[in-house]
This record gives structure tokens, sequence and C-alpha cells, in this order.
């Protein structure tokens, strides 16, 4: 075939055989993913480590990546310049006197949360702090606090903008403004199917609620938080109206929330900035590093042409597009229990695509599919990044807040589903453009 | 030996605190050529460069690898854990193997990293016509960085496993690990 010294076969049971056990003896998934191609490499002929090395210097040598530690650095920058504060204000104000008012408060601000950051383990870092010990005073379950602090935080990456679109636009060349279009519904969908999970508890369980907010409450609230409600469409808008590129409207987010936070609110010191910019660059290369590596992994998995060889398979099973989205759905999900999102997106996304390809499914569509199966993977365990995080904080076992999570998942299922029946749900708003301007 | 040793962790102290610096000055100039490269396309203040896609990419392949570079002394590399919890010792000893693969990773990047800007050494990039070793090099200095970080905690974690040390407090839950998603 390509005249390799290995086989497919045994290439492929090398790679993941060292892939996975590395993984069980806790070394790094970054360098597990390295260290897997390794061998390869030196047996390999035509190939030399020197390759891992050039092929993880391909990925970070790409501007649309870029974009990540922009969008990070504008979360960073609302979290310290006290934005997050006039956020829950107006959500307190918007949906408090629901039942269940303050949980409610919790959904609602990661859906604001979501439109200004792409990082749901920033959301549920912050909100942790922010609501567990708040909804325990109040007389709320832990466990059910814990989960739906978790829970509502996979809407970061779901509701744009969205780190996960970033890179998978990036990576299979898919437009980044008709991903961001394409979220939205699916994101609002899945946090008002927790907004109504939420209202069954509270009803169930007698949460309180809180007195209803003035009209003059209420419009302060707005008129305090519209500067900072401005920052997604300022990314959103300039992305689709072709003023700037994704990278550069992430840059003038950056731009626009330092302005915010030091002239307009007058909330951020020099200290605060410099640990903005240290937990930006520690998150950024930590978490793109991977992708250098998962990118060459994912590119000797080509050199062996073993996609193709697993598509063939596949293709003999004769499946339709909503077929061949429920599978989708369910690889990425069993794949998201054990691997983060972007290594995820990086190895499986380009292995599925010309599956996806093949059968019709709207690029798009895959990759709504993708990102929100992946979404729910970090709440799973045993690497459920967002209920990790949530129960540390808390100080409870992940396996106490485990039942409450199951439960809070099933109503998000059923909009996956949804969404994977129902195409337009996703492709109606992209297609309201002209094909072309995205 | 106990002296020498803590000589040598002043130094990775120190060093690594340089890191944390670089990385912030790396992070924060990533944004001028962006912002260059918007202000000249609307409006007419400064001339359009070309070098400033070019100068970003720089910067930002910097920022990672210095990201990389820390997060292994911060040891915010994310891990998967399947092990059930374990005694101080056999947590040291886990965590010992799985340096010892670490630190093969690091021997790598730090040899065919060294290839990889010799072979860069005497050419200069397309637009803003830098030399490229200086986007290579930081392969090589990563490498060495995560030997010298990994000898610090393998040694740690040596002498948890020997009974010499206390085991390391746990830490604060809100550091965030390793990932953005």
């Amino acid at each position: 075939m390509t005249g390799a010294t290995l086989a497919p076969a045994t290439a492929s049971l090398i790679m993941f055989g060292v892939f996975f056990l590395l993984l069980v003896l806790r070394v790094p998934v970054a360098m597990a993913l390295g260290l897997a191609c390794v061998p390869i490499f030196l047996i390999e002929e035509r190939l030399t480590p020197q390759n891992l090395v050039q092929e993880t210097f391909n990925a970070y040598n790409s501007f649309i990546l870029l974009a990540v530690p922009f969008f990070l650095l504008t979360a960073n920058l609302m979290n310290v310049g006290g934005i997050t504060t006039r956020l829950v204000r107006l959500s307190r104000d918007l949906v408090g006197h629901f039942p269940g008012g303050l949980a409610q408060v919790n959904v609602v601000l990661s859906i604001f949360f979501a439109g200004i950051s792409g990082s749901s383990t920033a959301d549920a870092a912050s909100q942790s702090k922010l609501f567990i010990d708040a909804q325990r005073k109040e007389g709320y379950d832990d466990s059910f606090s814990v989960a739906i602090t978790a829970v509502s935080a996979v809407l970061a990456v779901i509701i744009p903008p969205s780190i996960l679109m970033v890179v998978w636009g990036g990576l299979l060349t898919v437009s980044i403004g008709g991903l961001f279009l394409a979220g939205i519904v699916p994101g609002l969908l899945i946090g008002f199917a927790q907004m109504a999970t939420v209202h069954v508890y509270a009803k169930m369980r007698n949460y309180p609620t809180y007195p209803r907010a003035t009209m003059v409450e209420t419009f302060k609230a707005i008129a305090v938080s519209v500067p900072a409600l401005m920052t997604p469409l300022i990314i959103i808008g300039g992305k689709i109206f072709g003023w700037f590129t994704a990278t550069e409207s992430a840059c003038i987010a950056v731009l626009y929330a330092a302005t915010l936070t030091m002239l307009v609110y007058r909330e951020m010191d020099l200290k605060g900035l410099y640990h903005a910019l240290l937990e930006t660059g520690r998150l950024t290369g930590v978490a793109l590093f991977c992708v250098g590596t998962a990118s060459a992994f994912g590119w000797l998995l080509a050199y062996y042409q073993i996609p193709k060889a697993l598509l063939e398979g596949v293709a003999t099973w004769g499946m339709g597009p909503m077929t061949t989205g429920f599978f989708i759905a369910g690889v990425f999900l069993v794949v998201g229990c054990f691997l983060d999102a972007i290594p995820a997106i990086v190895i499986v996304g380009t292995v599925l695509e010309p599956l996806a390809k093949s059968v019709g499914l709207d690029p798009i569509h895959f990759a709504i599919i993708g990102i929100v199966s992946l979404a729910f993977g970090l709440v799973t365990p045993p690497y459920g990044l967002c209920l990790m995080i949530s129960c540390a904080i808390a100080k409870i076992r992940m396996l106490d807040a485990l039942k409450d999570v199951m439960i809070m998942l099933i109503p998000m299922f059923i909009v996956l589903a949804l969404v994977i029946m129902f195409p337009q749900i996703s492709l109606f708003l992209p297609r309201l453009f002209p094909p072309g301007t995205l | 030996m106990r002296r020498r040793f803590f000589v040598f962790r002043t130094i990775t102290r120190w060093y690594s605190q340089l890191l944390s610096w670089l990385l912030v000055a790396s992070v924060a100039v990533l944004i001028i050529p962006v912002s260059l490269q918007i202000f000249s396309r609307y409006t007419e203040l400064i001339p359009s460069y070309i070098w400033t896609e070019e100068l970003a990419r720089f910067c930002f392949i910097w920022s990672i690898m210095l990201g990389a570079m820390v997060g292994i002394r911060e040891g915010t590399h994310f891990v998967v854990d399947l092990w059930p919890p374990m005694n101080a010792r056999a947590q040291a000893a886990l965590r010992l193997l799985a340096s010892v693969f670490v630190l093969l990773f690091a021997c790598v990047f730090l040899w065919w990293g060294f290839e990889f800007t010799r072979f860069a050494f005497n050419r200069i990039s397309e637009l803003a016509e830098l030399p490229l070793w200086l986007i290579h090099i930081p392969w090589p200095i990563a490498g060495a960085t995560w030997i010298l970080f990994l000898g610090e905690q393998m040694w740690d974690d040596l002498r948890i496993m020997a009974g010499k040390a206390p085991p390391p407090a746990a830490r604060p839950a809100d550091g965030i690990p390793g990932s953005i998603t």
C-alpha cells in the first residue's frame, strides 16, 4: 500500500496499546499520545521521531488556533474585573422568583457566561465557588447543587463562542461563523431543558424562591450588564459580517473586555491583569500542547490509512444519515467519557469525517452532533472534568452526585436526539446567510 | 546532599518563575500584531504590515511551549485517574513510574528537537524574515526544562517512598486541571 514497514493493523495495535497502557499508569494524556507514536517513528524506515516534533510544530503554527488564548483571556478578564457579579444580579432579577430560584440563577448565569466565554471548565470552577455554598445554606441538597452546577457549565462549549468550535473548524475546515450560529439554538434548548429539570426538582423538594424583582430593578440590572452582554455580539457578529476573521474577532473581544474592566467598571488592577494573563498562558499551553501530540497521533493513523479501513468496515452496515448521526453521537459520548474533548476532536473527528460525508451529513450538523456529545462527556465519569471540579469544590465524592447528574442528563439527551433527527434545529440559523458569506 | 538539593530546588523555583514571566509576556504580546492587522485594515493610521500574522504565530508557538513547560512543574497536564485511593507511598511509586515515561518523552523532545532546530539554523522566515531557529528552539528547551523539573519531582517521590518525607499537602481545589473545554 504505502510501502510501510509495519502493517496497518500492527501499527494501530502498538499505538493504541501503548496509549491506553500509559493512560492507566497516569501519564498525562498529551505525553501518552506522543509516546505512543515514538515506537512507530523509530521502527518505520521512512520516519524518524523528528516527524513527531515537526507535526506538533505544524499544529501550533496556525493562525486559527490563536483564537483560543484570546477567548480564554476575555473570560479571565471578565471574571477578575467584576463582570460576573453584575451578571449574577441580572440573572437573579430575571428568574429568581421561579421555583428553585437560586438554581435557576445558576443555569441562566451559565447561559450568559457561555455567550462570553468558550470554556466549560472555567465556568464550572467559577460557578461552583459562587453557588454551591450558597445553595447549601438555602437548604438545597449537596448532590443536586453539584450536579446542576456541573451540567449547566457544559453550555459554555455549545453556546458560541466555543473553543471546541474553533478547534473543530480549524482542523476540519468548517466555517467557524457557521458553527457559532448553529450552536445557538441547541445550546438554548439544552439550557431550557435544564431549567425545566430544576423546576420539577424544586416542586418535589420544596426548594426556596426569591421575591419577584420590580421592573425598575430588572431594567437597572440590564442596563449595568449591557456592555458585558455586547461581547458575544462582537465576536459572533464580527465573524458573520466578515469584518474580522475568527482570531481577529477574539482579539477585539479581548480589547473590549480590557477596556470595560479597566475604564468602565474600574475593578481591574495590574495584579489582576497579570493573573489573568498568567492563567490564560497556563491553560493555553497545557490544553493546546495536547493538540500537537494528538495531531501527530492522527497523522500516523492517516499515514497507515487506518481511518479509511475503519470507514470501509462501517460502510457495509448501510446506515442512513440519521442512524449515522446517532452512531457518531454514540462514539463521541463513549470517547468523551475517557478523553478530553480537544484530543477527541483531533483524533476521532478526523476519523469520522469521511463517514459523515459519505452519508451526506451536513458538515455543520456533523460538527454540532460531535460537539454536543463531547460536551456531555464533561460530566460523565470516569473523566468528567466539570463534575470533578464541582465535586472538588463542594468536597463531596463524585459517586454521590452521580445519580442527580444522570437524571439531569435525560432531558439533555432528548435534546441531543432532536438535534440529530431534525438537522434544521442547528442548520436554520446558518442557512439564513447566503452561502459563501460565513 | 540535602543541602545541595536545596540549592537545586531554589534554582528550579526561580527558573519556573522566569518561565511564568516569559509566558505572561508572550500572551500579552500576542495581542499587538493581531490588533495592528485589524487597525491597519480599517484605518489609515498605520500601513498594513505583512509580517503581523507571522509574528503572532511565532509568539503563539512560544506561549504554548512555555505553558507546557510550566505545566509539568505545576502538575496541570491532565491525567485520567482510574485508580482507587491509595496510601502516600503507593501514590509516590505510581507517580514515579509515570514520571519515568514523561522523562522519556522529554528526552525525545530534547534530542530530536535539537535536530529540528539545527535543521533550521541558516533559514529565515518568509514574511518577517526572522531567523527560523527562534521558533524551533522551544522544543529542545522544553525537553531540557522537563528533565530539570522531573528531577525535582522524582527526588521528592523517592523520599516519600523511603519514608523520609511527609506526603505532599493536598492541592487546593480551585486550580483548574489542564483543560479548557
